[in-house]
C-alpha cells in the first residue's frame, strides 16, 4: 500500500486529497460508511445526495473536524487521521462552510488576511508533542518580531495585505476592501469565503453547497468563476451542492451519498440515469410509475 | 498559487522602518522622567496614579484574552497575587542586597525591576498551567478554571508562612515610583497595540468571530489562545508587582473574586476589544471613589458616607453593568479606540484592525 502511494506520489497527476474506506460512526449511527475519494490537481468533482446523505459529514472528515472510525485520510501523501484542521490545512486543504462563517466583524481585507498569516508562518506537521513545543518556539519568534516592530514584520505585513487584495481583486471584491464582513451581500460574503480560503493557498478546495441561496444568473457566474480558480491557482476542486444543475455542469465526476453510504460514482451522464439515484432522489414511487431508470 | 508580480511597495511613512519599532520608546522615556519631576513632591496624587496605573495595565492585560480573543477569564486578580506575592518575597529577601558599583537609589530600581520579572514570569507560567487544558475546550470552561484558580492562590497565601498568612507581607521596600508603574502602563499598551496590528491580533479575532472557521483557515487556535493567556497573565503579575511595592502591605484580600470582577467590569465598560477603552474605564473606576469620597468631605458628610464609598462600590458596580448590558451592550467603545469615536476634526486612521 504505502509503497503504490509513494509511486503515484511521483507522478505528476499525484492525489492531493484521498480518502480510503473512511467510515464515521456516531454512536449507533452510522454517518458515513466506507467512503472513497480521490481529488488530483485539476479535477473538479461534485459531492451529491439528499438531506442527511453525510455529505457535511464527509467535508468534516477530510478536513480534521471530525475523526474517521475506520479508514484513513491523506493529504498530499501525508496520513492525517488524528491532526488537527489547522495542520490539515496547512498541508494544503481549504474549505467553505455550508452556512457562511466569515469573521463578521473584521473588513473584507482582514478576513483574507487571517488566511494569509497562517500559512506564512512555519508550521511543523505532525500531532507529537515535540512538535509541538517546536512549533510554539517558531511561533515565539514571530511574536517577537510584531512586538518590536522589525523593518522585516512591517515588509511581511505589507506582503500580506498585496496578497489578500490580489485576492479580494480575483474574486471580485476590491470595492469592499474596507468593509465589515457581516454587511456584505449574501453573494459576496460567498465569495469572500472561497476568497479567504484561497489565502491559505491551499492545493485542494473544498466547497460546500457554494450556490445555496444565490439566484440562476449567480449561479451561472459562479460555474464560470469555479473553473477559472480551478485553472489560476492550479487546484483541485470538490463540491458539495444541492443544485443538480451546476453540479452536471461543471463537475466531470460525481459521487452520490444516501445514508451515509455510496450509491453511485462517475460521469454526470452516467450517474443522472442511474437507478439508485433517481431512487434516493425521488423515490421508488418515481421509478414505479415511470417504469425504471429515465 | 501565482504570487502577484508586483512588488511589495515601500512605507508611505516619514519615518523609516527601523525607527518605528522603537519611536514610541524614545517618545515615552523624556516624558515619564517629566512625569517623576512632577510627581516627586506629591505623594497622595503619586499613590492615586499608581493604583490607576496598575488597573490600567490589569484592564488591558484581561482585554487582551477577554476582548480580542473572546475567551471569558475571571480569575485575573489570582495571576495578580502570584506577581505581587512572587516580587514581594524577592524583594523582602533581597533588601540588604546592594550593588556595590551603583548608587543605593539604583541599585534598589534594578532589584526591583529584577522582582518584577520574577513576579510576572511567575504569573505567566501559572498562565500557561491553567490556561493549556482549559483552553483546549469552548466555551464557558475557561471561566470556570480561572474563577477556581483565582480562589486556590488566595487559599495557598492565606495558608504559606513564607507569605504572610492571612496578616500579609509588610516591609516590602517601597522602591515603586510613578513613572515606574506608567513605564509598564505604556509598555502594556503598546504591547497591545501592537498585537491588534499585526496577524498575531487578527488570528485572536478570527478566534473571537468564530473558532470554527479560524481552525479551518489555518489558524492554530488553542496555540493562539494559550498564547495570548500568557501575555495577558505576565502583566498582570507585572501589575501585581508593581502593586507590592507602593502599598505598605498586601495581604490575601488585595486579591479576591471581588478584585478579579472589578477588572472584568473595568473591560466590559470599555468596550471588549478595546485597548483605549480598558484605560478610559479603568481610570474612570479607580477615581470614582476617591471622587465620590472627596464630593462627600467636602459636602460634610465626613464620618458617615465618605467611609461607605468603598461599601457602596460594588452595588455600583453592578448597577453599571446592569445599565451598560441594556443601555449599550458593547461597551463604551465598542471594539473600536477612541481615535474611531472622536468627532471628525481629530483625522481618523483608515478603518480595519491595523
Amino acid at each position: 500500500m504505502s509503497a503504490l502511494v509513494q509511486e503515484t506520489k511521483a507522478e505528476a497527476g499525484a492525489p492531493m486529497l484521498q480518502a480510503d474506506g473512511v467510515s464515521i460512526q456516531f454512536g449507533g449511527l452510522k454517518a458515513l460508511t466506507d467512503f472513497n475519494l480521490t481529488v488530483r490537481q485539476g479535477d473538479l468533482l461534485g459531492l451529491i445526495g439528499p438531506n442527511g446523505a453525510g455529505k457535511s459529514t464527509a467535508f468534516n472528515v477530510l478536513t480534521g473536524v471530525y475523526q474517521p472510525t475506520q479508514g484513513e485520510v491523506r493529504v498530499a501523501g501525508q496520513r492525517v487521521n488524528g491532526w488537527l484542521p489547522h495542520q490539515i490545512n496547512h498541508l494544503g486543504l481549504a474549505r467553505t462552510f455550508q452556512n457562511i462563517r466569515l469573521f463578521r466583524a473584521l473588513t473584507a481585507l482582514d478576513n483574507v488576511k487571517v488566511a494569509c498569516r497562517a500559512q506564512g508562518a512555519l508550521h511543523p506537521e505532525g500531532v507529537g508533542l515535540g512538535t509541538k513545543v517546536k512549533g510554539a518556539f517558531v511561533n515565539y519568534r514571530d511574536w517577537w518580531r510584531a512586538l518590536l516592530l522589525t523593518p522585516r514584520f512591517q515588509h511581511e505585513e505589507r506582503e500580506l495585505t498585496q496578497q489578500a487584495e490580489h485576492l479580494l481583486e480575483v474574486m471580485g471584491l476590491s470595492h469592499r476592501r474596507d468593509e465589515e464582513a457581516r454587511n456584505l451581500p449574501y453573494g459576496e460574503q460567498r465569495r469572500l469565503e472561497i476568497a479567504r480560503a484561497l489565502g491559505t493557498q491551499p492545493k485542494v478546495l473544498l466547497l460546500d453547497e457554494p450556490a445555496a441561496g444565490m439566484n440562476t444568473r449567480e449561479k451561472a457566474d459562479l460555474m464560470v468563476l469555479i473553473r477559472k480558480l480551478r485553472d489560476d491557482f492550479k487546484l483541485g476542486v470538490l463540491v458539495i451542492e444541492h443544485d443538480m444543475k451546476l453540479v452536471m455542469g461543471i463537475c466531470e465526476f460525481i459521487t452520490v451519498l444516501d445514508h451515509g453510504e455510496t450509491i453511485a460514482r462517475g460521469a454526470p451522464a452516467q450517474v443522472r440515469s442511474d437507478r439508485k439515484v433517481i431512487e434516493a432522489y425521488l423515490g421508488d414511487s418515481y421509478l414505479e410509475s415511470h417504469g425504471g431508470a429515465a | 498559487m501565482e504570487t502577484p508580480a508586483i512588488p511589495v511597495p515601500e512605507a508611505r511613512s516619514a519615518i523609516p522602518a527601523s525607527l518605528r519599532g522603537i519611536l514610541p520608546v524614545l517618545v515615552a522615556l523624556p516624558v515619564l522622567a517629566l512625569f517623576q519631576w512632577l510627581m516627586s513632591d506629591a505623594p497622595f496624587a503619586s499613590y492615586l496614579l499608581s493604583v490607576v496605573g496598575v488597573n490600567i495595565i490589569l484592564a488591558v492585560s484581561l482585554n487582551i484574552v477577554n476582548g480580542m480573543t473572546g475567551q471569558f477569564s475571571i480569575g485575573h486578580a489570582g495571576f495578580m497575587a502570584v506577581g505581587a506575592y512572587i516580587a514581594g518575597v524577592m524583594s523582602l529577601n533581597l533588601k540588604d542586597v546592594a550593588l556595590s558599583f551603583l548608587p543605593v537609589a539604583a541599585s534598589d530600581q534594578v532589584f526591583f525591576v529584577a522582582s518584577l520579572l520574577v513576579g510576572g514570569l511567575a504569573a505567566a507560567l501559572c498562565g500557561f498551567l491553567v490556561g493549556l487544558p482549559s483552553l483546549r475546550l469552548r466555551g464557558d470552561y475557561l471561566a470556570i478554571v480561572t474563577l477556581g484558580f483565582g480562589e486556590i492562590i488566595r487559599v495557598v497565601v492565606q495558608n504559606t508562612d513564607a507569605f504572610g498568612r492571612a496578616l500579609g507581607l509588610s516591609g516590602i521596600p517601597q522602591t515603586s515610583t510613578p513613572a515606574m508603574v506608567y513605564f509598564w502602563v505604556f509598555l502594556t499598551v503598546l504591547v497591545a497595540r501592537r498585537i491588534t496590528g499585526s496577524s498575531h491580533g487578527r488570528s485572536l479575532w478570527a478566534i473571537r468571530e468564530d473558532e470554527v472557521a479560524a481552525e479551518a483557515m489555518g489558524v492554530d487556535t488553542t496555540g493562539y489562545k494559550v498564547r495570548a493567556f500568557v501575555i495577558s497573565s505576565f502583566f498582570a503579575g507585572i501589575a501585581g508587582g508593581l502593586f507590592a511595592h507602593f502599598v505598605p502591605i498586601i495581604n490575601p484580600g488585595s486579591f479576591t473574586f471581588v478584585k478579579s470582577m472589578e477588572i472584568v467590569v473595568m473591560v466590559v465598560l470599555g468596550g471588549l476589544g478595546s485597548t483605549t477603552g480598558a484605560i478610559v474605564a479603568a481610570t474612570f473606576l479607580t477615581l470614582l471613589p476617591e471622587g465620590l469620597r472627596s464630593l462627600f468631605s467636602v459636602l460634610g458628610a465626613e464620618g458617615s458616607l465618605a467611609q461607605r464609598v468603598d461599601q457602596i462600590r460594588m452595588p455600583v458596580y453592578g448597577l453599571l453593568l446592569v445599565v451598560l448590558m441594556l443601555a449599550r451592550p458593547q461597551g463604551l467603545f465598542g471594539t473600536k479606540e477612541l481615535w474611531d469615536v472622536l468627532p471628525r476634526w481629530i483625522p481618523r486612521k483608515r478603518k480595519g484592525l491595523a
